[in-house]
């Protein structure tokens, strides 16, 4: 089986906007999500954008990764903050809870702000 | 976008009898890198079918002088049966339920997008590898399955799901196809230990104010004490603790799908070794 789960990335100045397109669930998607974190996190890109307007599916193997990477980023002094959820990812993160975790932003500009807002303030 | 590369070209038969689509799609896939013949009707497909061999066929139902039906239940009689993916107008359960029980892959619903074809084509997995579905009931009231313990299992019957329950509001459809596939998925890779030998029971029963699925699975059950590495263990005001767990274990990212299914559904209910599990939705 394949995965159509697309990744596009941008970068400003220290902050990594990763553009999801496509299934993020086991066995679609979900092995390429994490690959891809890992090799940035392990680059020392620790400050992630992840624009998830067009993930068409996500399911609790795909949240587990998100969850996962968001620690792996915390530990490090960085963050992953989400952007345009659609309606449906936005239910399944605040059933989870984790809507209480991740910075969630509907404004591109206001979630890379946010970092150096995070950053003053310490 | 950098996406995944999609597997090595397939050898598609794309069987319809209007001229105008055949050619659309046929045009589509090609030009996607596959090799493509077609047919205007069922006994040519039968003829085309027998000189293949197809890894997919892409069937239309409503065909003239031979239901696309009958010609997927005569592919199965081919030495290698190709992954038969039907698409039509009509998506009564009734039809829907037939194409499931003579093995049907998936399910297409016209009319679709285009670009839906080029999809489902990269989702499939390879002819021989594709496993048998074992119908006990196939009523509309009363579904009632044994499959294989795959992942590529799972991901047909959430197929069918969507469109078995096509009927209801998309919120509740999307929410009763979601817990069903996070139960089916445990229940494969815990239960099932993602053995294709092992088999996972699934009934679907639907009555007039609710919806029941039931899903059996081959393992011993679990001890809900003991699920640390799980979501539903979790304090309230730390809902990703047990992912500290599950790398102590080694285990993938993962661990919500209990708890994302019992906000999605109206009841969830174990049986006492839990290698049996139950949920309910309520219908307005």
């Amino acid at each position: 089986m394949t995965t159509r789960l697309g990744i596009e990335q941008q970068r400003l100045a220290d902050i990594t906007i990763v553009r999801l397109k496509g299934r993020i669930e086991v066995e679609e998607g979900v092995d390429a999500l994490r690959d891809y974190l890992n090799n940035l996190v392990k680059d020392g890109h620790i400050r992630l954008v992840l624009d998830m307007k067009d993930v068409t599916r996500l399911d609790s193997a795909g949240i587990g990764v998100l969850a996962a990477r968001y620690l792996t980023t915390a530990r490090r002094g960085g963050a992953i903050k989400l952007l345009h959820l659609t309606e449906r990812t936005a239910h399944l993160m605040e059933i989870t809870k984790l809507s209480s975790v991740f910075e969630i932003f509907d404004d591109e500009n206001e979630a890379v702000r946010s970092f150096a807002a995070a950053a003053g303030a310490t | 976008m950098t996406d995944q590369p999609v597997d090595v070209s397939r050898r598609i038969l794309l069987v319809d009898d209007d001229r105008a689509l055949r050619h659309a799609l046929a045009s589509l896939l090609v030009e996607a890198g596959h090799l493509v013949e077609t047919a205007g009707d069922g006994p040519e497909a039968l003829t085309k079918l027998e000189a293949g061999p197809f890894d997919i066929v892409l069937l239309d139902i409503g065909l003239p002088s031979m239901s696309g039906l009958e010609v997927l239940a005569r592919t199965r009689a081919l030495a290698v049966p190709p992954l038969v993916v039907m698409m039509t107008a009509d998506d009564t359960p009734e039809t829907l339920l037939e194409a499931v029980r003579r093995q049907a892959y998936r399910y297409l619903r016209k009319p679709f997008a285009p670009r839906a074809i080029v999809d489902v084509i990269n989702e499939v997995g390879a002819p021989g590898a594709v496993l048998s579905i074992e119908v006990v009931s196939a009523s509309p009231e009363w579904l009632e399955i044994i499959a294989p313990c795959t992942f590529e299992i799972a991901e047909r019957l959430h197929s069918f799901i969507m469109h078995l329950e096509a009927t209801l509001p998309e919120a509740v459809r999307e929410s009763v196809a979601q817990a069903f596939r996070e139960l089916l998925t445990n229940a494969i890779e815990w239960g099932g230990k993602l053995d294709p030998n092992r088999k996972v029971r699934i009934s679907c029963v639907r009555a007039r104010r609710m919806l029941l699925y039931r899903i059996s699975d081959p393992g011993e059950g679990f001890d809900i004490e003991r699920l640390r590495h799980a979501a539903i263990s979790n304090p309230a005001d730390d809902p990703i603790r047990h992912l500290l767990v599950r790398e102590e274990q080694g285990l993938r990212p993962g661990g919500f799908g209990l708890a994302m299914t019992r906000s999605l559904v109206d009841e969830l209910i174990f049986n006492e070794a839990r290698n049996e599990v139950m949920f309910i939705k309520y219908l307005e």
